[in-house]
């Protein structure tokens, strides 16, 4: 008796969602636009923090010594410096390395290249590449480097990448909280008009329910179609919002390959291997949510 | 079968529906209420379906106390007790037979315990040749008939009718009002509620007459007092 109730109830959902088709399709197409933001803002999380891994990797201090300093005394202070808690790796760069790295660089600038030959010597210096463990630890890492006292030291070059990595932090952390703000919006007006769609659905069929009531029917029976009409909206913007945004991933892979190369970033793979984890705990909160608004609109609707 | 005692009905201090009803409607008893409108004779019925709760006073149905009866228990009040009110109730997008197996659907009866049961009860109503019409394609009074049958799928102990013949005309109202004694025959309680002075007159059955939400009147073969 329950498996035929059951599969009643699924039929009069169908129904509802039939015989209100507009105001079915206006509901799924909240919810669309709704989880669609939701992942935008996952998409800008994902390249924001690529882009920061991107420029992390290239922050590096260089430790630039005298020309005449003696390979042994430039070991020693390579090994100080590696031994500091700061520092993941120290790279010792010869000035003959420095001077092919500089031609490859400027290959293509012959005025730079002839002027290096008008010098007939190599005015490089060599230096020490360091990679510091962690960015948060830059200013620590300085101050350190700043307290080795060494005559060999030319110059210190300190670029200050942290600058530029704290302004990236910053336009992401502004874009998640937009992000934030508008997806927000979208899952409050999703609570409305899901509560409205089915309010209306009730009002449309209130002498359908009166009747219900009158023969006998039982409480889950009259409101268990509502409730399964909004899993079913839940199910339809979900699937819809799945196949609308893998579409705008592949059309904005070739995109982001541009922006990251050499960087091995593939969207779209990313999605892939979160799909469950990102469209599944979606699909469970947007249909909490309509099923709460459903609950709601019945509860209060149904008692005619 | 129905026991009401001390039965009141109060909506606010100004509006006393019902005040210390007390009755006993004996199993397989054919009874008419009467009274103007305003009389408290809906309200009435609307304790008895368990729609509304007393305000004061207990009502016992069938040894059952549904005085204060929950909402679970309410849809099991209602496959006991058949209701049939004057505006009809039915659903226009269905065929009266449809009506009349929906209401065995919406509790759960298997498909093919709804197709020999509602092609039979159309029979005892007498429409078996205008089941798979819309009820927009029949008269009141087969549309009434076919509320009727409704009421009656579940095989209930009794038949409540609110003003059934209100919106019939005087051949239909006849056609209404022998169905309900023929079904009264079969034993089942049917409570008529009306204030059709010519229908009640006819009937020589008991008459309970109600008056500002009180019975002023109850005889075991009575006429329209009022």
């Amino acid at each position: 008796m329950f498996l035929l109730s059951f599969f009643r109830v699924i039929k009069f959902s169908l129904q509802d969602i039939s015989r209100n088709i507009w105001l079915s399709l206006v509901t799924i197409i909240i919810i669309i636009l709704a989880l669609v933001s939701i992942n935008l803002l996952l998409v800008v999380k994902v390249i924001s923090s690529t882009a920061i891994d991107a420029v992390k990797e290239k922050i590096d201090i260089s430790l630039y010594l005298k020309s005449e300093a003696e390979e042994s005394k430039i070991l020693a202070l390579k090994a100080k410096v590696s031994n500091l808690v700061q520092v993941e790796d120290v790279k010792y760069v010869p000035k003959q390395i420095a001077l092919e790295s500089f031609k490859q660089k400027h290959k293509d600038n012959p005025e730079i290249l002839q002027a290096l030959i008008e010098l007939g010597k190599n005015p490089l210096s060599p230096s020490l590449v360091i990679k510091p463990k962690d960015v948060n630890q830059y200013d620590e890492l300085i101050a350190n480097l700043n307290k080795i006292d060494d005559d060999i030291i030319e110059s210190r070059n300190f670029d200050d990448r942290k600058v530029v990595l704290e302004k990236i932090n910053s336009i992401t952390n502004k874009v998640s909280e937009v992000g934030m703000f508008i997806s927000i919006i979208f899952v409050f007006i999703t609570l409305l008009v899901v509560y409205n769609a089915i309010r209306v659905t009730i009002y449309t069929h209130r002498t359908e329910i009166g009747i219900m009531k009158l023969v006998g029917a039982s409480n889950w029976f009259i409101r268990a179609p509502y409730l399964v009409s909004s899993l079913a909206y839940t199910l339809i913007g979900i699937s819809a919002t799945v196949v609308i945004f893998y579409l705008f991933l592949s059309l904005l892979q070739p995109y982001l390959e541009a922006f990251f190369i050499g960087y091995n970033f593939n969207i779209i793979t990313y999605f892939n291997s979160h799909f469950l984890l990102i469209f599944g705990s979606e699909f469970l909160v947007a249909t909490l949510i309509n099923f709460f608004a459903s609950l709601v609109a019945v509860n209060k609707y149904s008692k005619v | 079968m129905i026991n009401l005692h001390n039965i009141s009905k109060i909506y606010s201090p100004d509006i006393k529906a019902l005040q210390q009803i007390n009755l006993h409607i004996k199993p397989g008893e054919f009874v008419s209420i009467v009274g103007q409108s305003g009389t408290g004779k809906t309200t009435l019925v609307k304790l008895l379906i368990g729609e509304e709760q007393p305000s004061q006073g207990k009502i016992i149905i069938g040894g059952w106390d549904i005085t204060k009866i929950s909402q679970k228990e309410r849809p099991i009040l209602r496959r006991q007790i058949g209701v049939v009110f004057q505006d009809f109730k039915l659903l226009y997008k269905k065929t009266l037979l449809e009506n009349v197996a929906f209401a065995l659907q919406v509790c759960g009866h298997a498909p093919k315990k709804i197709k020999s049961i509602a092609p039979q009860v159309m029979k005892i109503v007498g429409l078996e040749n205008k089941m798979h019409r819309y009820p927009q394609q029949v008269s009141g009074g087969e549309q009434q008939r076919a509320v009727i049958a409704r009421a009656l799928v579940h095989c209930p102990k009794i038949l409540l009718a609110d003003e059934p013949t209100g919106n019939l005309d005087s051949i239909n109202t006849d056609e209404i009002i022998e169905l309900l004694q023929k079904i009264n025959k079969f034993g089942t309680t049917v409570i008529l509620v009306t204030h059709n002075r010519e229908v009640v007159n006819k009937l020589r059955k008991r008459v309970i007459t109600l008056e500002n939400g009180m019975i002023i009147n109850d005889q075991a073969v009575g006429k329209y007092l009022l």
